[in-house]
């Protein structure tokens, strides 16, 4: 697991690529965390997820519990570029009620303008 | 009259649905190959002659020798290179006395104007293309003839009967006839002993909680378990052996049979046959290795039974050598200290009916280290130990129901494995009825190790301080 964090107007885009499951989020825990901490000026983030072609429970907790930590902190998190197998993980799970999901990173960094 | 019913035909879309060969697979909890030899039986036809593809042995085990219908069924195998025409075509003079053909996933919709009598004195008719027909009638060999010749006979074809033939050719088309049947079609179809009433046909061995929501219409076939607060339809079809735990809703969906379905979930235009997950509308599958959303139950597993009750078994012994010394020293001071002791309370059990078992109980309310030890140790389930290397309980499983307190569970359990550590020890929110169902069938020597690990880890950091 790798995730690609990057900061475009003062937000952070984590580019996530392969799948987002109880294998991986451990590492993408870590390596997300090491970047907040680098970065403690941004608050704001858009989780890039068109590289993720599956997710399980795991890995949708993992983004339940960014988007809470975010949040505690005082920011917000949006999903973007959610894939046709993810996404019917997000249906069945009632996630698509927890979090702002948008087609581009482009539209979801608009939404935080 | 003869049938033939062709099968041999790979269909890719019905391989995204699971194991089931697409003659058996469901359509309103019916098989499709169940709705063409009821409709033999109403035209009269005895002989019928099912030519075998992948899943061959699944289907013969099926329709058997045809005796529930009332029919005399032949099967065979299809030659790789060999049509269905030039099947039919070859064989053209054992079609003297008529011919009725389906190949591929066909169904013979009923309407509404529907009567049985129509499909008697309907004229020869035949429906999909020239080289590939999907269904051929004809009452006699020259009328076969005449279609095998490709002429399509007549133009009205089946809707002479009030059928719609219906094409299931990919996975939204199979989704919407199963939806179609449940808003109400399905009652066209029902035989002797069924009742559609209110819209709804509910099987048998259904267990709802009075909390379960069930919003017609809706089919739901044998043995299905309903957990609290979920909510079934409208418009569900729910196969048999289904789990559907707490708080889930499933609406405008197809639930296909041996699926447990998480807690929590919401199903909404998909079908889930066991851990895969199949979009409705465009046919998009995924399979979830991941049992707490979707997964498949497993029906019979008596020899991986065996296996894992040997292996857990010595794992059970090696843990009793190590508990022995530690218990001989810490119980008696428990026992002189008055801080906790044994007491016998009776329970289940599966093959005497009941049994007596101790269970550890804490006296007094007072913290103290050698309470604290005993328990981390797990030290209090030593005796449990013991009656697990006689046999006389498992080491892993239902944890032990009580009587008369647990009765109501207990019945609702066709399998029942009263064992030393269950899901109950690390797990303090979990429904006794539902994990109880959950794990009888899933249980697996993995998840074994997996509760006797659990178990004992969670104990040793968190049990002391009970």
């Amino acid at each position: 697991m790798i995730i690609t964090c990057s900061k475009e107007h003062g937000i952070g885009v984590i580019q996530v690529s392969h799948a987002l499951t109880a294998a991986t989020v451990d590492s993408f825990r870590e390596q997300l965390l090491n970047w907040q901490s680098a970065e403690p000026a941004v608050k704001n983030y858009v989780i890039d997820l068109k590289q993720v072609d599956f997710m399980d429970s795991a890995g949708l907790g993992t983004l339940i519990a960014a988007l809470k930590r975010i949040s505690e902190q005082g920011g917000d998190m949006k999903i973007a570029c959610l894939q046709k197998k993810p996404r019917m993980v997000f249906e069945i799970t009632r996630a698509y009620k927890v979090f702002e999901i948008c087609d581009t990173v482009d539209e979801a960094l608009k939404m935080f303008k | 009259m003869k049938a033939v019913f062709y099968t041999a035909e790979a269909l890719l879309w019905a391989e995204k649905l699971g194991e089931t060969p697409w003659p058996l697979l469901p359509v309103a909890n019916r098989p499709l190959l169940d709705y063409w030899l009821e409709t033999c039986a109403e035209l009269g036809i005895s002989r019928v002659q099912v030519i075998l593809g992948e899943g061959a042995e699944q289907v013969e085990e099926f329709a058997g020798t045809g005796d529930r219908w009332g029919l005399e069924i032949q099967y065979s195998f299809a030659r790789a290179s060999e049509q269905p025409l030039d099947y039919l075509r070859a064989t053209s003079d054992r079609w003297t006395d008529g011919l009725f053909f389906i190949g591929g996933a066909f169904f013979l919709r009923r309407r509404q104007a529907y009567k049985s009598a129509g499909l008697k004195t309907m004229e020869a008719c035949l429906h999909g293309n020239s080289d590939q027909p999907h269904f051929l009638y004809g009452k006699n060999g020259s009328e076969v003839k005449t279609l095998l010749d490709g002429n399509p006979g007549s133009k009205r074809g089946l809707e002479q009967a009030h059928i719609h033939p219906y094409v299931i050719d990919d996975i939204p088309a199979y989704f919407d006839l199963n939806m179609k049947m449940v808003a109400g079609e399905f009652s066209r179809y029902l035989t002797a002993g069924f009742s559609n009433t209110k819209g709804s046909s509910v099987g048998y061995n259904v267990m709802t909680p009075p909390s379960a929501h069930l919003r017609s219409p809706l089919i739901i076939g044998n043995d299905c378990r309903f957990g609290i607060m979920s909510t079934i339809g409208p418009k569900a079809v729910v196969a048999d052996h289904v789990i559907v735990d707490s708080r889930t809703t499933l609406t405008n969906c197809l639930i296909l049979q041996d699926t447990y379905i998480g807690r929590n979930l919401e199903i909404e235009n998909k079908i889930v046959s066991g851990n895969r997950l199949i979009s409705a509308i465009d046919g998009t599958a995924i399979k979830i290795d991941d049992s707490w959303l979707v997964a498949r139950n497993r029906p019979d597993m008596r020899t991986e039974d065996l296996v894992r009750y040997i292996i857990l078994w010595f794992l059970a012994l090696a843990l009793a050598l190590v508990q022995v010394v530690p218990f001989c020293i810490l119980y008696p001071l428990v026992w002189v200290t008055r801080i906790g002791a044994y007491r016998r309370e009776v329970f289940h059990d599966p093959r005497t009916g009941f049994v007596t078992l101790p269970i550890f109980q804490k006296l007094k309310n007072r913290k103290s280290v050698v309470y604290r030890l005993f328990r981390a140790a797990t030290l209090d389930r030593f005796p449990w130990l013991l009656l697990a290397l006689r046999g006389r309980l498992f080491v892993c499983g239902h944890p032990p129901m009580r009587h008369p307190a647990d009765d109501e569970v207990i019945k609702q359990l066709s399998q029942y494995y009263p064992a030393v550590f269950s899901y109950a020890d690390y797990s303090r929110d979990s429904d006794r009825l539902v994990d109880s169902l959950w794990y009888a069938h899933i249980r697996s020597l993995f998840e074994d190790v997996k509760i006797l690990i659990k178990s004992l880890l969670y104990r040793f950091f968190r049990g002391g301080s009970k």
